[in-house]
């Protein structure tokens, strides 16, 4: 019995393998999870620009 | 070999297949246009001058927080979903969205809705909108929803608080304005879901939610329903005799009242046969263009003596 390790490339991949369509969908969560983090810095951004040195006046 | 087969025993992770569109589905867009909409009035007719960056930040911040309410509602009542007809084909029901994802999604945006409000414009906002995903949350969904037939007439002070957060975002204060668009938004709610829940009796029924037409028979529920659209037509009128709102908004509200008032009349009288049907149908599509109108007009008011101040000068 031949008990050589043969590195097949299409061997199959260990742990969890995502279909394509898993990881279509995956990826896009990912950009609209980045769209809404660039949106929120976006945000914080042009609030500062606004309210200029009164960004740093805080009255609780 | 085990005892066990290893199929019962599949504890491999759940991959999601949840799209983008799911996620905004649990936003509740249809709820959550309404919100911006009654959010913008609150926030153009508040006295003084707000920077347009602060307006769509806080416009942007209760959209998100109102999106979040409906996430958690979903999250929460995923099992009563999945018995009507009219929710069934949601994320969670249809087995899109995982209970935990939905969760974990709902309280995220709730987290930074409230923060962002809070820090880039004011805490009296953000504590309102804070409040507001609060009551619809746990007083509404987790409490009186399942509790008793008068879920929706206090749960309705959380679709009503959009204008009074937005009216404190742009002021830092509260004002009789806002308390008036509060109570048109609270005494609207009633007939609008009472309207809708009498040609969706079977639905509630079968997912054992106690509204008033379950519990209390349709009758009485035609009579609360015209009861609380009187009130509703009192109530959005008062504002114009008492100098709040101009004489444009008391006519509309005016003629607009009549024909509310007419459908709830109708609603009351035609109690069986496809006149019945007609009747629940047409006062609940005609209340949403009530609502809109109302607001509509007070939009219009602003844009128009804005666009005359601007000619003037």
């Amino acid at each position: 019995m031949n008990t050589s390790i043969v590195m097949d490339s299409k061997e199959p991949q260990e742990g969890i393998v995502l279909t394509p369509e898993q990881k279509k969908r995956q990826r896009e969560r990912s950009i609209a999870i980045a769209l809404a983090l660039g949106v929120l810095v976006i945000l914080f951004f042009a609030m500062t620009m606004v309210k200029g040195p009164a960004v740093l006046q805080r009255p609780i | 070999m085990s005892v066990l087969d290893h199929h019962t025993l599949d504890i491999s992770p759940r991959i999601s297949e949840a799209g983008v569109a799911d996620y905004i589905a649990l936003l509740k867009p249809r709820v959550m246009s309404l919100v911006i909409f009654t959010a913008l009035v609150g926030l153009l007719i508040a006295p003084g001058h707000v920077h347009p960056v602060t307006a769509v930040t806080s416009l942007l911040c209760i959209a998100v927080g109102a999106g979040a309410s409906g996430a958690l509602n979903m999250w929460y009542d995923a099992d009563i979903d999945a018995l009507m007809s009219r929710t069934a084909n949601r994320p969670i029901p249809r087995g899109r969205v995982l209970p935990g994802e939905a969760l974990a999604f709902g309280l995220t945006l709730s987290f930074f809705s409230v923060m962002t409000l809070g820090i880039l414009v004011n805490w009296l906002a953000g504590g309102l909108l804070a409040f507001t995903i609060f009551f619809y949350v746990v007083i509404y969904t987790m409490w009186l929803k399942r509790w008793t037939a008068q879920n929706i007439v206090i749960g309705g002070a959380a679709g009503a608080l959009p204008p009074v957060v937005a009216w404190a975002a742009a002021t830092g204060s509260l004002a009789p304005e806002p308390i008036m668009l509060f109570l048109i938004i609270f005494l609207w709610t009633p007939p609008h879901f009472w309207a809708l829940a009498l040609f969706r009796t079977d639905d509630y029924a079968r997912a054992n939610v106690p509204m008033l037409p379950v519990t209390a028979g349709p009758d009485a529920t035609r009579l609360q329903i015209l009861l609380y659209t009187i009130l509703l037509v009192a109530v959005a009128l008062v504002p114009w005799p008492l100098g709040y709102f101009s004489a444009v908004y008391g006519v509309t509200s005016l003629i607009l009242g009549a024909g509310m008032l007419w459908l709830a009349i109708r609603v009351y009288r035609d109690r069986t046969g496809s006149a019945a049907l007609r009747a629940t149908r047409g006062l609940f599509k005609f209340s949403i263009l009530y609502l809109f109108a109302l607001f509509a007009v007070l939009l219009c008011e602003v844009v128009v003596s804005a666009a005359m101040r601007m000619i003037w000068s």
